[in-house]
């Protein structure tokens, strides 16, 4: 909200300068964005001329029809001026840069010449000062009383600043020039003038000409009404159209610009129906119909529901409460006799009206914050007085005033010792007492404590807490002191999920890959190629890319590939600790969040070098990174062929399991899920799944002690025939014959044989706690266990190697 | 003890050996002098041969030779040998000006870094880390966080709906009354977590974030303690020298409630642009727990008070790290990851 300095000290004696006062008011949180002259930059030393005479035609040119003026500024000051205006006439004041003053845009200003006359300066329109866009129109023309030679911008009311305040929604009070001044009084203890109001009321008394019914009391507490005759609509006076301007309000005309002039000096949001259009003059408020249609000012046609209130007269909606008037009963040239609203409207109605309408206004912005139901009436009194002076008419006597719900008083006690509990230190009494006088709380004393009686105007405060931030607010946030709380300290828990994040982070870091935060947000045309059928969609997300939340793990790595690829990254290895959303019922929210650690890999499997040959990544590097992941937590898995995961390769993709538990899934990335995301190359990856699969927390490692006695090392080598015949298998029968001296089998060699068969060669490793190993000993389990495996299985012993110790 | 016929042969010798060029060639010597049909060892198998006067001294003569000609060809093979290797290890001498085979670096996210320095300086302060769920409820993200329906607070943070009830959560607070919920005070708790606000991308905001919230309620809590308790983390996060300062504000859950400034620590307090020229950084919000929140969650204002703070992770790393778009931290970029290695 922009707040013209000038402006606020009108109602209190302020010597600060304006980035001062702006600083007072930071430090007690009013937040002031900017504070900014109010000329435009680059505008100086234009004055108020007076056009003498004009002196010689000059003719066409370009457009225009040039003429030579003799302009007048300042004591026996004249200048030669060449001008195109249309509405340069002798004997008007206007804006005029003599020669050295200086122009937005144009710069120093010197005498040239225009069609071979000389022209010494310019006189100026709207556009030329920076202050507006009008220029077709011509000169920026003054009042008749200016003072010719006199300051331009002093003269427009531009020798000011303006604050840009932002206010929290707790302080609605402050959304105008008066509650400005009102803290800026309380923080310097300078006196507050409240704009005092003449109202001269008229014979006739306002319920004669008007009437007012309130038929929805839960949306509009209090509604008044003010009458003034004889109005002549016109535009209002130069003083206020430039304090408008100021404020970024755009001028209309003398009516409206009073109500929107009283709506920032005041903070009341006030609306004028032009009264020869309202019905029977009676004003009704009530519900809106249900499909009730309605055209706004702004000449949008509107669709009501009964949510909402609406301001009417017995036959048609006229205004719509709060939030925006009528086009069928706004003031025009020609209205004579207005109906003035000061009314309250419910904050809870405003805002969703507002808000479904898509119609955000000053007035619903203040009535959803909440207005101040006992100072509508000044604002209402100031508006009538200053229409009628600026339009002369007669303000009837009275006003309606229904009012069906009265306000409460609002009574709150503050214990001092409460302030001392809450803040650490509390002031005397004596200047917490002021402090709150200060700010136009009435304060009585009540023993040691203070009790105040809340004005309307601040809604905020309904608690003694309430009370203790306004205290300490204005006396200094810098004056609390800095200590470390008592009582007993209780050990710091790290929590399990994290631990168990940790843990992973760990290896994969380790295993050199790189961590990724992807955000939760799925883009359902792309997820759908990986199998995501149901996602959780938002019902306002930001853009159909982002139209639903994560359902398969995977898809925040794709994308990461997809951008890290298409930037000729060659090889992209990576992790992410993410959750997925899915509908599930219990709970709060009917929904569930697993977490996953998820990894993704293509391209190269390490930087190519001199030394390393360019490799790039397959299946076995996915599973082996989960492997290490599952092994750090002290699983061993077993691997089984396909899984419950979508947006694998049939062929390629398994699941890994610890006992029944199923740990993670690991494969290829189907094609179609990955040229979903953009991602040409083939893609490995393995996701594991943190919560209830793989153990809260990291093991607590068990020492075994070492062996005593040296292993002894024999490789046996099958082919494998026709029957498909996987490596577990063979496995699982070596170490099911082997007994318990078998302490290591590894796969060593896995080649195509010049048959077309396949050979798998595994390395079984040997040894006993109590003694050394004969080599008979060995032998025979090792012939064993050979023939049990080609029994079984159905495959040819390809002959043990030579025994190697 | 020499004798002529002896001293023949190692003379011979000797001189082969002064004028061997390698290895080998001594071995060659080795062979043809001390071997089994060498030189010395005809005379030893010869002594039978000879007459028992010369016998003696012919043998002693030929195994003293035999023991020098041993010496001196180790010894000259061990030297050799030594040139030898040397010269080798010359002819390969490796370029140690090549790059190293370095195995592969993983990196943490930026993110993780800050939340795990964040956490582990509460926690080091006697706070336990809380999590909860990131699709909440509206009572338990909003209402019991005193910001009803309707509100223009609500204006304060945007928010995603998964239905008129449910919403990714806005701040990390839920957690906060979940945790109140289900203990009785002393609670002294820390939050991290992902939080969601319905605001476009731009170089500073992010439709998702990560927040940490601390929480301590208990008897005699003041907000006095809080800007100490703030004081000691801006000293740990930025340098002993760091300072903070309070600014009113407002937050529905808070009364009275602080906007909290750091002391820049890049310029020291002397304004920078990352500052504004102001000397300080807003990094978090805080304030005394309402007493209306305390009531909901069953506590008793008048028996406990308490504070709390919020802070955004990525808006702390964005100043430690100088990173100048927060859209950076999600785009994941490697070349920008690797940096943080």
């Amino acid at each position: 909200m922009r707040i013209p300095y000038g402006w606020v000290r009108e109602f209190v004696d302020l010597k600060l300068s304006p980035q001062d006062a702006a600083d007072r008011l930071v430090n007690a949180g009013i937040e002031v964005a900017s504070v900014t002259p109010l000329a435009p930059v680059g505008l100086r030393g234009a004055v108020i001329g007076e056009i003498e005479a004009i002196e010689r035609d000059l003719g066409e040119s370009r457009g225009h029809h040039l003429v030579l003026c003799r302009v007048r500024a300042g004591k026996g000051e004249r200048f030669s001026v060449v001008c195109g205006a249309p509405n340069t006439r002798a004997g008007v004041r206007a804006a005029f840069a003599p020669p050295g003053a200086t122009l937005p845009g144009l710069g120093v200003i010197a005498a040239k010449k225009i069609h071979g006359v000389e022209s010494q300066g310019i006189l100026c329109s709207e556009r030329e000062l920076g202050l507006g866009d009008e220029h077709e129109a011509g000169l920026l023309l003054l009042d008749r009383d200016a003072p010719v030679g006199g300051d331009l911008a002093k003269h427009l009311g531009l020798d000011d600043h303006v604050l840009e305040i932002e206010i929290t929604p707790n302080r609605p009070d402050c959304l105008s020039v008066l509650g400005i001044a009102r803290e800026l009084a309380a923080l310097t203890g300078a006196r507050l003038r409240p704009p005092r109001t003449r109202l001269r009321e008229g014979t006739i008394r306002a319920r004669d000409l008007a009437r007012v019914r309130i038929e929805a009391p839960e949306l509009c507490s209090r509604y008044t009404l003010r009458v003034i005759d004889g109005v002549r609509v016109a535009p209002s006076p130069a003083w206020m159209q430039s304090r408008l301007r100021a404020a970024g309000l755009r001028p209309i005309s003398n009516v409206v610009d009073v109500t929107n002039y009283v709506l920032w000096e005041l903070g009341h949001p006030l609306h004028a129906f032009d009264a020869a259009t309202v019905a029977d003059a009676t004003i009704v408020v009530r519900r809106a119909r249900d499909g009730e249609r309605f055209t706004t000012l702004d000449g949008q046609a509107r669709t009501l529901d009964s949510g909402m209130c609406v301001i009417a007269d017995p036959q048609r909606a006229i205004g719509l409460a709060g939030v925006m008037g009528g086009r069928n009963s706004e003031v025009t040239e020609s209205t004579t006799r207005v109906l003035l609203e000061s009314a309250y409207f419910d904050p809870v109605a405003t805002r969703r009206t507002s808000r479904s309408l898509g119609l955000k206004t000053d007035a619903a912005y203040r009535f959803e914050r909440g207005a101040d139901i006992e100072g509508l009436v000044d604002a209402g009194a100031r508006t009538a007085a200053l229409i009628a002076e600026l339009g002369g008419g007669t303000v009837a006597r009275g006003m309606i005033d229904a009012y069906p719900r009265k306000r409460r008083p609002v009574r709150v006690r503050l214990r001092m010792s409460r302030v001392q509990r809450v803040l650490g230190l509390a002031p005397p009494p004596a200047t917490a007492r002021r402090i709150l006088t200060g700010l136009g709380l009435p304060v009585r004393a009540r023993g040691r404590d203070l009790e105040v009686d809340v004005p309307s105007f601040r809604r905020d405060i309904a608690i003694e807490d309430d009370l203790v931030e306004e205290i300490i607010r204005v006396w200094g946030y810098h004056r609390i002191p800095t200590t470390f709380s008592r009582g007993d300290v209780a050990p710091a828990r790290d929590s399990d999920t994290g631990r168990q994040e940790r843990l992973v982070r760990e290896i994969l870091v380790g295993a050199g890959l790189a961590e990724c935060v992807t955000w939760a947000f799925s883009d359902p045309a792309k997820a759908s190629a990986l199998g995501a059928a149901s996602p959780l969609k938002l019902l306002n997300p930001l853009s159909q890319d982002a139209a639903a939340l994560r359902e398969h793990p995977l898809e925040g790595l794709l994308g990461v590939l997809a951008t890290n690829l298409s930037r000729q990254q060659p090889g992209v290895r990576v992790f992410e600790i993410c959750r997925t959303y899915e509908a599930a019922p219990g709970g709060d929210t009917d929904t569930a969040e697993p977490r996953w650690a998820v990894l993704a890999l293509a391209g190269t499997r390490a930087e190519a070098g001199w030394h390393t040959p360019v490799a790039k990544v397959d299946v076995f590097d996915a599973k082996g990174m989960a492997e290490l992941v599952i092994a750090g937590f002290g699983l061993t898995p077993a691997t089984r062929p396909g899984g419950s995961l979508t947006g694998f390769e049939p062929d390629s993709h398994a699941t890994l399991r610890a006992g029944d538990t199923v740990v993670g899934e690991f494969g290829e990335v189907s094609a179609a899920a990955r040229a979903a995301y953009g991602v040409e190359v083939p893609v490995f990856a393995a996701a594991l799944r943190l919560d209830g699969a793989l153990p809260a927390a990291p093991r607590t490692p068990r020492h075994e002690s070492l062996p005593r006695f040296p292993a002894v090392q024999r490789d046996m080598a099958f082919a494998l025939g026709e029957r498909p015949v996987t490596a577990d298998a063979i496995a699982d029968t070596i170490r099911g014959e082997a007994g318990p001296l078998l302490r290591g089998l590894a796969v060593f060699d896995v080649f195509p044989l010049p048959d077309g068969r396949r050979s798998i060669a595994f390395r079984l490793t040997f040894q006993a706690d109590d003694r050394t190993l004969t080599d008979d000993e060995v032998n025979a389990i090792h012939a064993r266990v050979a023939r049990r495996v080609c029994d079984a299985l159905g495959l040819t012993l390809r002959g043990a190697e030579s025994p190697s110790t | 003890m020499s004798h002529p016929r002896v001293e023949a042969v190692a003379g011979e010798a000797r001189a082969a050996i002064e004028g061997a060029a390698s290895s080998a060639e001594l071995e060659a010597i080795r062979v043809r002098y001390l071997g089994r049909s060498g030189g010395l060892t005809q005379i030893l198998k010869s002594l039978g041969a000879l007459s028992p006067e010369e016998r003696p001294q012919v043998g002693a003569a030929a195994n003293e030779a035999k023991r020098e000609l041993e010496a001196l060809l180790d010894a000259r093979l061990l030297a050799t040998r030594a040139a030898e290797r040397r010269r080798q290890r010359e002819s390969e001498r490796p370029d140690l000006t090549l790059p190293g085979r370095r195995p592969a670096r993983g990196v943490l996210h930026p993110l993780t870094r800050v939340q795990d320095e964040i956490v582990r300086i509460f926690a080091g302060l006697g706070f336990s880390v809380a999590e909860g769920p990131e699709i909440e409820t509206d009572a338990y993200n909003f209402e019991a966080l005193n910001i009803p329906r309707d509100h223009p607070a609500r204006d304060m943070q945007d928010t995603f709906y998964l239905s008129s009830e449910t919403l990714l959560r806005t701040h990390t607070s839920p957690v906060q009354i979940r945790a109140m919920r289900a203990q009785k005070p002393p609670v002294r708790i820390i939050c991290p977590g992902t939080v969601y606000r319905r605001d476009v991308a731009d170089i500073t905001h992010s439709p998702m974030f990560h927040q940490v919230e601390g929480l301590a309620v208990d008897r005699g809590i003041t907000m006095a303690d809080l800007k100490g308790t703030l004081t000691l983390f801006a000293q740990e996060m930025y340098g002993p020298r760091s300072k903070i300062r309070f600014r009113p504000s407002f937050f529905p859950f808070t009364e009275p409630s602080a906007e909290v400034d750091v002391l820049c620590f890049l310029c020291g307090g002397t304004g920078c642009r990352a500052c504004t020229q102001s000397g300080w950084l807003e990094i978090l919000g805080s304030g005394m727990v309402h007493p209306q929140v305390l009531k909901n969650v069953g506590y008793d204002p008048e028996q406990v008070t308490g504070w709390a703070f919020g802070m955004g992770i990525e808006r702390i790393a964005m100043l430690k790290y100088g990173v100048d778009d927060i859209r950076l931290f999600f785009e994941n970029d490697l070349r920008f990851l690797r940096q943080f290695a």
